[in-house]
């Protein structure tokens, strides 16, 4: 991928500004480009065919979870364009996932509207509350990181609290299932295949994204606002703009999930969402739009493997019957040593591995002259 | 306190700040109530743990981390929390205990009625305000953890071990943490941790990061407004007192937008 980018630079340098607009389709080049976007896709589009099967000797439900995968994935590839490439720390996402599976909850249950007028609409007011919320990104690191968590929790406490609008603590229930307009998906299947093909897409588009002239500028900005902006980098708007976006993944996400459960209240859209949401980016690798994906799927697939394995071991102990309860220390053991032995993130550790033959492992313990 | 003093040392937040107190009131409960030791040796054990779980902790996670970016120590603290809370809810699995009043019963005074407990969470404030005053003025140790927190480069060139010190506020932090959540005692449960943390980090905000008595002035503020605002609501708005949760974070969320030094902190300029 990254050498086809440098290609396709000296090209447009070659034949001036416009020269990428009628490049002529080249398929190889294409192909190359977005090979693990492909490959990626074809192995969701057989998934159904061998892990239906699988599932219950393991003993998890796959598909069932990787229709939850599929929603999380959204949201933290659109996470990630913040934290990962532009460097914006947010820790209150779930809001925006709240939000979206709000409107779309409401609009299709109280009012009445079909699903697929209730999903766009869900993406919409996330990307409202995400210009109204974007004043925060003046603040910089832990400022930022502080006030995007209040801002997580201000919107938790107001969907609890607006029982009008909301149901407060009852919630919303019976939200139709997901649905095209002529076509109701009734299914795990089918609701697999609604997700996925939605997800992908938007994988799809972040990841052009973060290779195009907006993703670099990003990632500009990451590296040193002074030197981005002296470049020309719009970096107040292109901040702005970038959480605007993955306030609108987070909707669209969450206007997913709201339809896939069929019930939502506040609590599942508390803080602790917010966090899982940070891990599995934080987790998977900043900068990495598949390590994005593959976080969503290891924090998704955590507590149904912890809850799991003590029928793969047959004959356990009382205390490890009770594993469940465990799952909250599994998962902070791993973020922690996850954040001290590969601080960035696991897919980025092993790329490191297979294409630098370079351990992904750091020794956090070694002194240096200048700590 | 605790925030801001972790925060002056290692430049780090430590979102596990809330789990301290929650360790140092449920392990007063175990000791003073399953074990049924006398009280006051019950409290010192506990501070005790909770600060060898702080030292525990510095030594394993932040220490290792000291190079690392804000996002990851940010993400490393919040795994801390995670863990610790689990690990309360698995050790005691009980919703909220009761640990025994200092000194059970009210005091009756003319017009009021404060009971003693009330009278005892002021005067352990007042007690480690004082504690920490003296130990950051009039210590070796002390000054030294204020020079680290003005530059830690200048503190470690003048023969301060930056690493120490970065300990010695983990120590102190979850002191401080075991003895506000010994204050709150009677009420103490293991899921009080993240809630007391993002209202510990708006005092320690409102009252100036940085500045260590700010931080109590914030908390007095805090605390006040927590009340006064959503009593105000209620009677005159006639809106559930529900509201009372997001006080602190939209107070945090003003203060940083309007006054980002906070209310007492002097202005910071920022060079390029």
């Amino acid at each position: 991928m990254r050498h086809g980018r440098r290609e396709m630079g000296e090209d447009a340098a070659a034949k001036g500004p416009r020269a990428r607009a009628i490049e002529a389709f080249n398929l190889p080049l294409f192909l190359k480009r977005n090979a693990l976007l492909i490959a990626f896709s074809a192995f969701i589009m057989v998934m159904p065919a061998w892990a239906s099967p699988l599932s219950k000797p393991l003993g998890i439900p796959i598909i069932l979870t990787m229709r939850l995968v599929g929603v999380y994935a959204i949201v933290a590839v659109g996470l990630n364009l913040l934290m990962g490439y532009a460097g914006q720390v947010s820790l209150g996402h779930g809001a925006f996932f709240g939000i979206g599976a709000y409107t779309s909850a409401l609009l299709t249950a109280r009012a009445g509207l079909p699903v697929w007028v209730g999903i766009p609409c869900a993406v919409l007011v996330a990307l409202i509350f995400g210009v109204l919320l974007a004043p925060v990104l003046r603040l910089k690191g832990h400022y930022l990181a502080m006030a995007t968590l209040a801002m997580g929790i201000v919107i938790f406490v107001f969907m609890r609290e607006m029982t009008w609008l909301t149901g407060g603590n009852d919630g919303v229930r019976n939200i139709p299932d997901l649905a095209l307009p002529f076509l109701k998906v009734t299914t795990t299947q089918g609701e697999f295949y609604y997700v996925w093909v939605i997800a992908i897409v938007a994988l799809a588009l972040c990841s052009n994204l973060v290779n195009s002239r907006v993703g670099r500028a990003m990632r500009a900005l990451h590296q040193s606002e002074v030197a981005a902006e002296a470049m020309g980098v719009p970096v107040s708007s292109m901040k702005k703009r970038t959480f605007v976006l993955s306030a609108a993944l987070g909707g669209l996400a969450g206007a997913l999930f709201a339809h896939l459960q069929g019930f939502i209240d506040p609590n599942q859209f508390s803080i602790l969402l917010s966090i899982s949401l940070v891990t599995m980016v934080v987790i998977g690798g900043m900068e990495s739009v598949w390590g994005s994906v593959f976080g969503a799927g290891l924090i998704t697939f955590l507590p149904k493997l912890v809850e799991a394995l003590p029928r793969w071991l047959g004959d356990v102990p009382d205390w490890l019957e009770k594993y469940s309860n465990y799952e909250g220390m599994v998962l902070g053991v791993i973020i922690m040593l996850t954040m001290v032995f590969m601080p960035s993130g696991i897919t980025k550790g092993l790329v490191d591995l297979v294409r630098n033959r370079r351990s992904p492992f750091v020794n956090p313990f070694r002194r240096k002259a200048v700590d | 306190m605790g925030f801001n003093i972790i925060f002056n040392s290692t430049g780090i937040i430590n979102f596990a700040q809330g789990e301290f107190s929650m360790f140092g009131g449920l392990f007063a409960y175990t000791l003073a109530v399953s074990l049924s030791l006398p009280l006051y040796l019950a409290v010192l054990l506990a501070l005790v743990i909770t600060a060898l779980i702080g030292a525990f902790m510095e030594r394993l996670l932040i220490f290792p981390l000291r190079r690392a970016s804000v996002l990851v120590a940010i993400i490393a603290t919040i795994g801390a929390s995670i863990f610790y809370k689990s690990l309360g809810r698995i050790l005691w699995p009980k919703e909220a205990y009761k640990v025994p009043e200092f000194t059970p019963g009210n005091i009756s005074l003319p017009g009021a009625t404060i009971s003693r407990q009330s009278l005892w969470v002021f005067g352990l404030t007042v007690v480690s305000v004082t504690a920490v005053y003296l130990f950051l003025n009039h210590t070796r140790a002390g000054k030294a953890l204020r020079a680290c927190s003005v530059n830690r480069l200048a503190a470690s060139l003048v023969g301060i071990n930056v690493a120490r010190m970065s300990l010695y506020s983990f120590i102190l932090a979850a002191t401080l943490g075991g003895v506000a959540g010994l204050a709150n005692a009677p009420y103490a449960s293991y899921s009080i941790g993240l809630f007391l943390g993002v209202k510990g980090f708006t005092a320690a905000v409102v009252g100036g990061l940085g500045n260590t008595f700010g931080a109590v002035t914030g908390g007095i503020f805090l605390g006040l407004l927590e009340e006064l605002i959503p009593g105000f609501l209620t009677v005159v708005l006639g809106v559930s007192t529900g509201y009372k949760d997001a006080v602190a974070a939209v107070l945090l969320i003003a203060v940083l937008l309007s006054r980002p030094q906070g209310i007492l902190g002097r202005g910071v300029v920022e060079k390029v």
